[in-house]
């Protein structure tokens, strides 16, 4: 008897034509249908749940740009937004919604290190391109073929400039301490030698994230008597570090990363404590088409440098994918240096940039963090670097190489 | 190095005697409901928040905003236990252990929700160390300290001369004779959850006094307070302060051999330690 089931029942042999017929569809054909999907990976909890979320906000503010001006090669894009949590285990379980689920064809905003490292295989083996924030020197020697971009200057590079520094200003005995991360130890090794090299004594301590006092770590540093100290964590153990310092009567130089002596770490703080504090951080290019665009995007007088370099990594998708007439992961990787380097038009939004490109010419895209010009194993090249010192609870400019 | 052992061995006490706080609110919930509650995370971060709020939007000093920080918390640990763990309880330990940890997820949110991510620190004059000799100590440190020993001294004495003390230590040596006496063991379990999480919410504060609060903070304690707590022997108040010393002493003290970036190992070392020869802690599992 014919029911409605025997009609409707999917037969074995119906579903095995169906597959194949489903397989043989060429995977570009797929692809090409429905929005073009991209990812953003910010830290939205945990330490760095101080900048994920505005770096959500500015490369998300970069598509809906896009799609209000009608979409990338004729397509609406998707903005699939995760959070690493700033915790590995995380951000891998993330990578792979964005990955197996979302189907994105790049993600965005990676931050801590440790959370880069886990998530960049994910990415590279299944043809994803990953554009990272993250500082430490192992992430971009990684075998990741291209699809690894990166627009934070390397922990050397870093921990160079600012030992540089710390000579100039004087230091006779140097110390680092920091907690444990993937840049901690090539970050000693830097400074002790620099610090050789200048004939200088040089201490460090690695000690453990995540606890609520460091008086035995301070206790132990200050044995050498150094008179400049650099901070090697982020915010949350670096409040609680700065205050254990100042408590032990250390008199000194302090110097961390404008990351870890944020402007939450000022207001947490008293003045006293952090009063002549000097912080360094890859110069956001200020006064620069596209630093305004992510002033006006976020509605704030100073974008912190991860939110302006989220930025920069949805403009160079978007210009990458249109370069290439393809929005895939392995396209995007390809063309990223025909738009972000050479002699083509400088723009510094995708906007501008989709119109130059319609018209067939080049463009060299210049971003909100710098020029954006990548190297052959995708460090960013041409960074300049802002020195401040903070003063009454606020941080000022002191010097810029 | 071993000239910095005075200090360690005073580092220590005085992180001890912060961690035994929270970890006398843990066992206390383990003696009368019989599992161990991860909502302490959370709870100890709810109580930080709320000092913060009578600290700094109300003006109040410390030790008036840690009462504040008590009944917050407190509040908070007896509702959601009402909601979210009590009807879990007849399906065993393990179950409402696992829902502890679900519901120590949702308040971290809950906070996070509120008050955002950024860092916040008390408003408390900070003021440089005293020395006595190589050795020195915060004033607030001591002020911490001090507050500690008094609600130590406070709960011994309740758990002691009150008609409640008494119930909630027959309850937890004994529930079915306690029901036979006729003590109401919901009344008793009700008052522990509130009572348990209110100290878990001073503990957490006492903890953001030296530093900085933000939603993790509790997380950051758990290790430590969990270890106190087993350590001591989970059920027992006057084990708890005495791994709360042992731990607290032990973390600070491991400088001297290990490297800083270890000192969780001593936590979980302890664990492993007492586990393997005296399973029930130091203190057996007695709640007094």
């Amino acid at each position: 008897m014919t029911t409605w089931k025997t009609v409707f029942q999917p037969t074995r042999r119906g579903v095995v034509l169906g597959g194949a017929a489903l397989l043989a569809t060429p995977a570009l054909l797929r692809a090409q249908s429905g929005p073009i999907k991209f990812g953003t990976l910010t830290p939205l909890t945990g330490v760095g749940g101080t900048y994920g979320p505005s770096m959500r906000d500015a490369a998300a503010s970069v598509f809906t740009a896009v799609n209000e001006a009608g979409g990338l090669l004729g397509r609406e894009i998707d903005l699939v937004t995760e959070d690493t949590q700033t915790n590995p285990e995380a951000a891998v379980r993330a990578v792979r919604k964005l990955i197996d689920v979302d189907n994105v064809s790049a993600v965005i905003g990676t931050w801590a290190s440790s959370v880069t490292t886990a998530c960049a295989p994910l990415c590279w083996e299944n043809g994803v391109m990953l554009f990272t924030v993250s500082g430490a020197d192992s992430i971009t020697q990684l075998p990741h073929m291209g699809f690894i971009a990166r627009t934070q200057p390397n922990s050397i590079l870093q921990i160079q400039v600012a030992a540089d520094f710390m000579i100039r200003e004087g230091a006779s005995g140097m110390a680092w301490i920091g907690p444990q991360t993937p840049f901690a130890q090539s970050s000693i090794d830097i400074l002790a030698e620099k610090a050789g090299g200048a004939g200088i004594g040089m201490e460090s301590l690695i000690y453990e994230a995540d606890k609520s006092t460091y008086r035995s770590e301070v206790d132990t540093i200050l044995r050498s008597n150094p008179d400049f100290i650099m901070l090697g964590g982020y915010a949350a153990d670096s409040t609680v570090v700065l205050r254990d310092i100042w408590q032990a009567g250390y008199e000194g130089k302090i110097i961390g990363p404008a990351y870890a002596v944020n402007a939450t770490v000022l207001g947490a703080l008293p003045e006293d404590v952090t009063e002549g504090v000097f912080t360094w951080e890859g110069a956001p290019a200020l006064g620069s088409a596209a630093y305004s665009n992510v002033q006006a995007a976020l509605g704030v007088e100073d974008v912190d440098p991860y939110s302006a370099q989220t930025y920069d990594h949805a403009n160079l998708a978007v210009l990458a994918a249109a370069s290439a007439g393809d929005a895939s992961g392995a396209a995007i990787k390809d063309a990223l240096r025909t738009i972000s380097q050479g002699d083509g038009d400088t723009v510094s939004d995708a906007l501008t940039g989709l119109e130059a490109l319609g018209g067939g010419g080049a463009v060299n895209y210049s971003g909100a963090s710098g020029p954006c010009d990548f190297d052959a194993i995708g460090d960013i090249t041409g960074t300049q670097f802002l020195f401040k010192q903070i003063a009454g609870g606020a941080a000022g400019d002191y010097e810029r190489v | 190095m071993l000239d910095l052992l005075p200090q360690f061995l005073v580092n220590g006490i005085i992180t001890g005697a912060l961690l035994a706080v929270p970890a006398i609110g843990l066992t206390a919930i383990f003696a009368v409901l019989r599992f161990p509650n991860f909502a302490v995370a959370s709870h100890a971060t709810i109580g930080a928040f709320a000092g913060y709020g009578a600290n700094v939007w109300m003006g109040l000093p410390a030790a008036p905003s840690l009462v504040f920080a008590f009944f917050v918390a407190g509040l908070f640990g007896l509702v959601s236990d009402e909601i979210a763990l009590k009807p879990l309880r007849k399906h065993g330990a393990l179950t409402t252990a696992i829902a502890s940890i679900a519901l120590t997820i949702v308040l971290e949110n809950m906070v996070r929700f509120v008050f955002g991510n950024a860092l916040r620190g008390y408003d408390l004059p900070l003021v440089r160390d005293v020395r006595f000799g190589d050795v020195r100590v915060n004033p607030q440190q001591i002020e911490n300290m001090v507050l500690a020993v008094v609600i130590m001294a406070i709960v011994f004495a309740l758990l002691k001369f009150t008609r409640m003390g008494k119930a909630m230590r027959a309850v937890a040596d004994n529930p079915g004779l306690a029901d036979l006496k006729g003590i109401d063991a919901v009344l008793v379990g009700r008052v522990v959850a509130f009572a348990g999480m209110g100290l878990v919410g001073i503990g957490g504060m006492l903890f953001g006094l030296g530093t900085s609060i933000d939603p993790l903070t509790g997380f950051r304690f758990i290790l430590p307070i969990f270890a106190a707590a087993v350590v001591g022997g989970l059920g027992s108040v006057p084990g708890a302060v005495a791994g709360a010393m042992i731990v607290g002493i032990g973390e600070e003290m491991s400088a001297l051999v290990l490297e800083p970036a270890y000192k969780s190992a001593v936590g979980f070392f302890a664990i492993v330690i007492v586990l393997t020869f005296r399973p029930r802690g130091l203190f057996g599992e007695r709640a007094y």
